[in-house]
């Protein structure tokens, strides 16, 4: 009895990261706007558990999840997608070269990711004629790397709990 | 050196193509298919916009549906707050209703006099514009995108371009229609320009939105008389949206000349829709 508990709570853990990845993604809450704070956490989701436990995120629910972002967002359907999915094989590349994973390193790493994923939303939205707010656009990665550290530490904590 | 280069290409492969464990599709594949979605979005045929508009639908019906809870609290919070100031609210209200009945007998005298006036010069009134109620599904903005969902679709004869009016007062356009429901782009957007008029002066201008509360107006002439307090309405010049319809009204900044919207756009639930002329 207590094993079937013990698999059920596993099952239903372990789907927390997609569970949050489609709560995020439909409640419009992927770029969260304090003030003058603005955080991607889509894109921190997206790069943790791609890089800690890909099977519990796949591919295929980051391309999903990208879709319904760009259709709650106004934007050009495929750019949520793609860029989520260059953060993913960054992710994934990261994953394969690096041997000993801890928060420095991840963070470090997550600054080109940012870059890369930000020039890419930026170049498809530039040729889709959007007019971009550039100084929103480099807030936004500049928060989202300042408190990647936060978000790194609270899924953590999910992932310790799935393991 | 080689060798590293050969391991650099291993983790670029492993990382691409391969599917990894219960992953059902390669990173590589569907990188491809979102180039693919992308490019396609760009062509505009039927059997795509149908594709288009039950996705959009879909999606928007789920998003009203997981952001309920959310939503419910938020509404109770505001009930439970609002109850707390009641009685501060009544004694604004009451003064309020007195300011109005006195300038309602004067507005009453206006009308009266411009009817009188109109059929002086054998003018007609001019014809009532046929609205649309909507209401607000989802009103997360996007960081790019200033804009709301509403209700209303190609089921209520909603076209692209359609003005979008809170009250009275203008605060957008129709830009994308499915079948159940719209995407209205707010003024305060950065991609919205309007042509709009400048009264008392009678000045023409651009009102242009910068993804915040205050908007400003674009090529006024060099010798304008605007000032402070100024009404902005739509010009109906570029013979989309009515002539007349009240935007805002005017506030300098230093050189700058802003606009201060009519309608609070963080409070909007109900709008109108101007779907065109009352037959």
């Amino acid at each position: 009895m207590s094993t079937f508990f013990r698999n059920i709570n596993f099952r239903i853990l372990n789907l927390a990261p997609l569970v949050l990845l489609f709560l995020i993604t439909l409640t419009g809450n992927a770029v969260i706007n304090i003030s003058f704070i603005s955080i991607n956490i889509l894109y921190v989701l997206v790069y943790f558990w791609t890089l800690k436990l890909p099977e519990s995120l796949g591919n295929g629910y980051i391309f999903l999840g990208g879709i319904i972002t760009d259709v709650i967002f106004g934007l050009p359907i495929g750019t949520n997608p793609f860029t989520l999915l260059i953060i993913a094989s960054v992710a994934s590349y990261v994953r394969n070269v690096t041997v000993r994973i801890t928060l420095i390193n991840d963070w470090i790493s997550f600054l080109p990711t940012l870059i890369i994923a930000n020039f890419v939303y930026f170049i498809i939205l530039y040729l889709s004629d959007y007019q971009i707010d550039y100084i929103y656009l480099l807030k936004n990665s500049i928060f989202t790397f300042i408190f990647y550290p936060i978000l790194w530490i609270f899924f953590s904590i999910t992932l310790r709990l799935i393991k | 050196m080689e060798a590293g280069r050969e391991d650099f290409g291993i983790a670029i492969r492993s990382a691409f193509l391969k599917k990894g464990t219960k992953q059902r599709f390669s990173l590589f594949a569907l990188l491809i298919l979102s180039v693919f979605l992308m490019f396609i979005e760009k062509i505009e045929t039927k059997p795509l916009n149908v594709l288009r508009s039950i996705i959009k639908d879909g999606i928007y019906q789920s998003s009203v549906i997981v952001s309920s809870p959310a939503k419910g609290y938020k509404s109770l919070h505001n009930k439970i707050i609002n109850h707390f100031f009641l009685y501060e609210k009544n004694k604004k209200l009451k003064k309020e209703v007195n300011e109005l009945k006195n300038k309602k007998y004067k507005s009453d005298f206006l009308v009266l006099e411009n009817t009188q006036l109109r059929k002086l010069i054998d003018e007609n009134d001019s014809p009532l514009a046929d609205l649309v109620n909507a209401r607000v599904m989802i009103d997360k903005k996007s960081p790019y995108l200033n804009s709301f969902i509403i209700n209303a679709g190609s089921n209520k004869k909603i076209k692209n371009g359609m003005a979008v009016t809170h009250g009275k007062n203008f605060i957008g356009r129709i830009v994308d229609v499915n079948f159940f429901t719209s995407r209205v782009l707010l003024v305060s957007d950065l991609n919205s320009k309007i042509s709009v008029l400048v009264e008392p002066s009678g000045a023409q201008a651009i009102l242009s939105g910068h993804n915040d509360k205050e908007l400003t107006l674009d090529f006024l002439p060099k010798d304008h008389q605007v000032k402070n307090g100024d009404k902005i309405y739509t010009s109906g010049k570029e013979g989309i949206f009515s002539p007349g319809i009240p935007i805002g009204e005017v506030k300098m900044k230093l050189k700058k000349v802003n606009v201060l919207l009519f309608s609070d756009l963080k409070q909007v639930t109900f709008i109108n829709i101007d779907v065109g002329i009352k037959k």
